[in-house]
């Protein structure tokens, strides 16, 4: 039996209502929350904006409260950073709105889709990368300028260590740890978040053509 | 709201779109009921840019399949292919209907396609040309026509596999 010759009673089968909706029934509807990812990605754009701002508002509080300058001029560098990074995600929530406001064709809206959910991973990794060196490097640097006494530290490295050779070897180890840690753990932290949807997408746009 | 009472009477009038989509793209009832919601919260947000230049319905089965097509279950609540759930009520006649037999399992055939595959099925039985199904889709005429001859083999193998003998 051919598809056309049973059209009408698929037709039928497949308006099957298990649950007519009545006004009310639909009003209801319209105050809930999405439970799509590209509605999710729009509220977590959201709650990030927020903390975003509010990190970079105590970041420049410390900055212009501490009594030493290279305490100051390390967290001022990161709440210019946060204020930066509030832009792109301001940029993307901006595009989670247009998408979720205009309903293309199946083909570009999938495109559309792909191409802010690759962005916002891409900008993620990149901060959280690019915060990896500025974070060392600035601490580093500022630490040996202006070095501040916190005697469990000191009592740490005198029990330890013998050179000051120790020291930077243990601190460099330390740190390409935590880099290369964290540069997977975040791979794995976006792929998980991400990487079977972008993947069940991509399937969909492979099959138009 | 005006517009709000505007959309709400509108979309009861064409309510049956988002069920057919419902029912095609979702085995488990409370899956369903999950799809129907967010069609209608994805409609909603959009009905702002409905500028009435093409049919409500025709609108709204855009919103359903990109909505429908997007939509993510980490955990797939999938039933027996068999069970009551999945496959609308066909009647309890006791005796053997074949033309029933045969839209029973064309409907399960159909539900093993590809969400694409679905969305362009669905826009051949409301009898939309290959034209329409093209600018719905974002792909070309020939390209659906070229993808109809496939997915109507395709289903009639399928309809064959879950056929149950008289």
């Amino acid at each position: 039996m051919e598809l056309d010759e049973l059209k009408y009673q698929l037709n039928q089968k497949l308006a099957t209502d298990h649950a007519s909706r009545t006004d009310a029934d639909i009003a209801a509807l319209l105050k809930k929350k999405t439970s799509s990812v590209i509605g999710k990605l729009k509220r977590s754009l959201v709650v990030e904006m927020v903390l975003c701002v509010l990190f970079s508002i105590a970041m420049l509080y410390v900055c212009f409260v501490s009594d030493y300058w290279s305490i100051r001029l390390y967290f001022g560098v990161f709440a210019v950073l946060m204020f930066l990074f509030t832009f792109i995600l301001y940029y993307l929530y901006k595009r989670t709105q247009k998408l979720t406001s205009s309903h293309q064709p199946v083909k570009a809206n999938l495109q559309s889709a792909v191409s802010l959910l690759e962005e916002f991973v891409k900008r993620y990794f990149q901060f959280t990368m690019a915060m990896l060196p500025v974070c060392f490097v600035f601490s580093l640097i500022l630490s040996s300028m202006e070095p501040i006494s916190v005697p469990e530290v000191d009592k740490f490295v005198l029990h330890y260590f013998s050179a000051r050779w120790q020291v930077l070897t243990f601190l460099g180890v330390y740190m390409i740890v935590l880099a290369v840690t964290l540069y997977y753990f975040t791979k794995w932290y976006l792929k998980k978040l991400y990487g079977n949807y972008l993947t069940e997408l991509k399937k969909c746009i492979e099959e138009l053509g | 709201m005006p517009a709000e009472k505007e959309f709400i009477a509108l979309l009861n009038e064409h309510q049956r779109i988002i069920h057919k989509v419902c029912n095609l793209y979702m085995d488990a009832h409370a899956d369903r009921e999950d799809l129907f919601q967010e069609i209608t919260l994805q409609a909603w947000k959009a009905y702002a840019g409905f500028r009435g230049d093409a049919k409500f319905s025709t609108w709204l089965y855009r919103v359903a399949l990109n909505t429908a097509i997007t939509f993510f279950r980490k955990e797939k609540r999938k039933p027996d292919i068999y069970s009551t759930e999945s496959v609308p009520d066909f009647g309890t006649s006791e005796t053997y209907d074949p033309i029933e037999e045969q839209v029973k399992a064309m409907y399960t055939a159909i539900g093993d396609l590809s969400k694409i595959d679905k969305a362009i099925v669905m826009l051949y039985l409301e009898d939309y040309n290959y034209n329409d199904i093209g600018d719905m889709m974002g792909i070309t005429a020939n390209n659906v026509a070229v993808k109809m001859n496939r997915i109507k083999t395709k289903l009639k193998e399928s309809t064959q596999k879950y056929m149950t003998p008289a």
